[in-house]
């Protein structure tokens, strides 16, 4: 205990150095967790689970929703296959088909379909009612809402489309909380695309396990159709149609990795500066009685402290920046919230304190395996 | 109990550096009474510093006994030395070496963080130690609001805080005017006639030497003078 005071008033000696040191780890934490969020962000939207009983059918060999068109009138014939439990049409509009920080989507759908294809939809702002009612109405997902500073009966504009929110929505499709369902008539005639046009549908399955029995029945029968489709369950369409996303967020890794070792080698630095500075001390305490394992401790604790504390700001400030600024990243009309998680920012303090840990120990072992003379005289 | 605290047998000490040996004490045997002060003299080099250490369990003879208070410290570990000297050895050192940041009162408890106190008993122990070297009113200052004889009292204070019977100080007066080197003298006297105390002094300064009980010369790792000194006590 009073071995981590002395440790703490040790690293206000030389605060500069210790101020350098900890704002270098906030910095390369910071960036550390900015791409496990993001990775995390990913790996919700694309890891498939044993619940997710949706199939989307796209325009086959088409990957953005500006040149998938379906027609509408597939909608019964795909109810009538067996196992298939509910579909909904969908029209999508996109401000921008490439990947993009800031997109806005659009979701046309038949109003009076949408609660019963996904009951799991809440209304937490305005009304259904007054969403089916009014023609230029939109339910607007929270995190959307949220970005564009929109409320219940606030009018806006995107991609030529006026609107007029009726409800805010909330869902645990993390898709529902990014986009504007409106109603698809509507959205068909204000994008131009003309009545009984649709981007996609999305069915929802008995269960599971007959994700692909279905999706390839859907397919064979309008094989030889004008529109042949294209069926995959919800998480594989995410992952096939937002290739380059997925891609460059998997490259971030690499920068993630980066930032690991360059807090590892700036403690290390820091650390071992320390230990050079303070031999005689060190040999001083021993003579005392400290024994080497005490000395050591304290040493390690001062590289804890050190990452600990440059952890916190920059796992804490990412954490921050990612909630304030509520980027959504979206890629052929489909969207990633980039949204912080407490498991991230538990993680990046946990790497946090492991890195001050790691990197102090070589400096640590140097400080305490001299020969005490030797240090002495020095 | 034996008479003698400090009982040193043949004691041979050198060093090995690649491929030449130095042998700075050379079976070497001295013994201390209780309660003495006893001051070593010597030029530079001829290893004074070496015997202190070995006498303070700093380092190991390279063969020899070393019998401190019944203990033959020379086949502890480096280990086992550490927690020896916690409870047995002061040290003093030329250049007092407090902890900077910390204060008076905080350098003295550092020996006492290695026991069992509790925090009053150490406030306790704190305090006579430093009302005994003269301090009481400088408890909260830092080393470097301390003036050199005021810094070495301290540090004299956290040598005898945890109540050691073996006090090695190594060139205490060394860096230290006329004046505070004498009131140290008289201090470290005091803790030998008063308290109990054996204390083991290096000194380059005759005067210094001149206030202890018995003052040795130390030339190419042998004694070559003894004398129960022109001392007035
Ligand atoms: N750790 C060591 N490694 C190698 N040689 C050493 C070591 N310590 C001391 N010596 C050598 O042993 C000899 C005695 O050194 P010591 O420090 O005991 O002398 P001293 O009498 O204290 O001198 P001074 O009066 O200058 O302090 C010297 O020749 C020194 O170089
Ligand atoms: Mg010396």
């Amino acid at each position: 205990m009073k071995l981590l005071i002395l440790a703490l008033k040790n690293l206000t000696r030389n605060r500069l150095r210790s101020l350098l040191t900890i704002l270098g780890v906030a910095a390369g934490m910071f960036l550390y967790s900015s791409v496990q969020t993001m990775q995390h962000s990913l790996t919700i939207a694309t890891e498939g689970n044993a619940v997710d009983t949706t199939l989307i059918v796209y325009r086959e060999n088409r990957f953005c929703p500006m040149t998938s068109r379906l027609p509408e009138h597939y909608m019964p014939t795909i109810k009538r296959i067996e196992g298939v439990r509910e579909v909904i049409p969908i029209q999508i509009a996109v401000n921008n088909c490439g990947a993009s920080l800031d997109v806005i989507t659009f979701r046309g759908v038949p109003p009076e379909r949408l609660r019963k294809y996904n009951p799991n939809i809440k209304v937490i702002e305005g009304s259904y009612e007054q969403f089916v009612k009014q023609t230029d109405a939109a339910l607007v997902g929270q995190h959307f809402a949220e970005r564009r500073g929109l409320s219940a009966g606030s009018k806006f504009e995107a991609v030529g489309v006026n609107v007029t929110v009726a409800g805010i929505i909330s869902s645990d499709s993390p898709q529902d909380e990014n986009v504007a369902y409106v109603h698809l008539p509507f959205l068909q005639q204000a994008s131009k695309l003309g009545l009984g046009i649709v981007t996609q549908f999305n069915v929802k399955v008995e269960s599971a396990d007959l994700l692909d029995s279905i999706a390839s029945k859907i397919d064979e029968t309008f094989k030889s159709d004008q529109q042949p489709t294209n069926t995959r369950p919800e998480k594989a369409f995410f992952a096939d149609t937002a290739k380059q996303m997925i891609e460059l967020i998997g490259f971030t890794r690499w920068l993630g990795l980066g930032a690991v070792f360059a807090v590892l080698g700036l403690v290390a630095n820091a650390v071992l500066l320390i230990v050079r500075g303070r031999v005689k001390e060190t040999a001083i305490l021993q003579t005392l009685g400290f024994s080497r394992l005490a000395i050591g401790l304290m040493v390690v604790f001062e590289g804890i402290l050190l990452g600990l504390v440059g952890g916190l700001i920059g796992v804490i400030g990412a954490m921050a920046f990612f909630h304030y600024k509520s980027f959504t990243l979206g890629n052929e009309g489909l969207t990633l919230a980039l949204a912080p998680s407490t498991s991230v920012t538990l993680t990046g303090l946990g790497v946090a304190v492991a890195l001050g840990l790691l990197a102090s120990l070589y400096p640590a072992w140097k400080a305490t395996s001299r020969p005490l003379v030797q240090s002495l005289s020095s | 109990m034996s008479q003698n605290l400090i009982s040193i047998k043949s004691v041979t000490k050198s060093f090995t550096k690649g491929k030449t040996t130095i042998t700075p004490l050379e079976n070497l045997s001295l013994e201390v009474p209780r309660t003495e002060f006893l001051s070593l003299m010597g030029p530079s080099g001829s290893g004074k510093t070496t015997l202190l250490n070995l006498i303070a369990g700093i380092d190991s003879p390279t063969s020899g006994q070393i019998i401190i208070d019944g203990t033959d410290i020379s086949t502890l570990s480096r280990a086992q030395l550490t927690k020896w000297r916690a409870s047995h050895v002061g040290y003093i050192f030329q250049l007092y070496h407090l902890v900077p940041i910390l204060s008076a009162y905080e350098n003295v408890e550092l020996p006492l963080l290695l026991g069992n106190f509790s925090k009053s008993e150490r406030k306790k122990k704190i305090l006579a130690a430093l009302d005994l070297v003269g301090l009481s009113d400088r408890a909260d200052h830092r080393p470097s609001e301390l003036s050199g004889g005021q810094e070495q009292r301290v540090a004299i204070a956290r040598a005898i805080v945890h109540d050691p019977e073996l006090l090695v100080a190594d060139e205490p007066t060394g860096d230290l005017d006329r004046e505070s080197a004498d009131s140290i003298l008289n201090l470290l006297n005091t803790l030998a006639k008063e308290h109990g105390k054996t204390i083991v002094m290096v000194t380059h300064d005759p005067k210094a030497s001149a206030a202890a009980h018995r003052a040795l010369q130390l030339e190419k790792g042998q004694f070559s003078s003894e004398g129960n000194l022109l001392n007035t006590h």
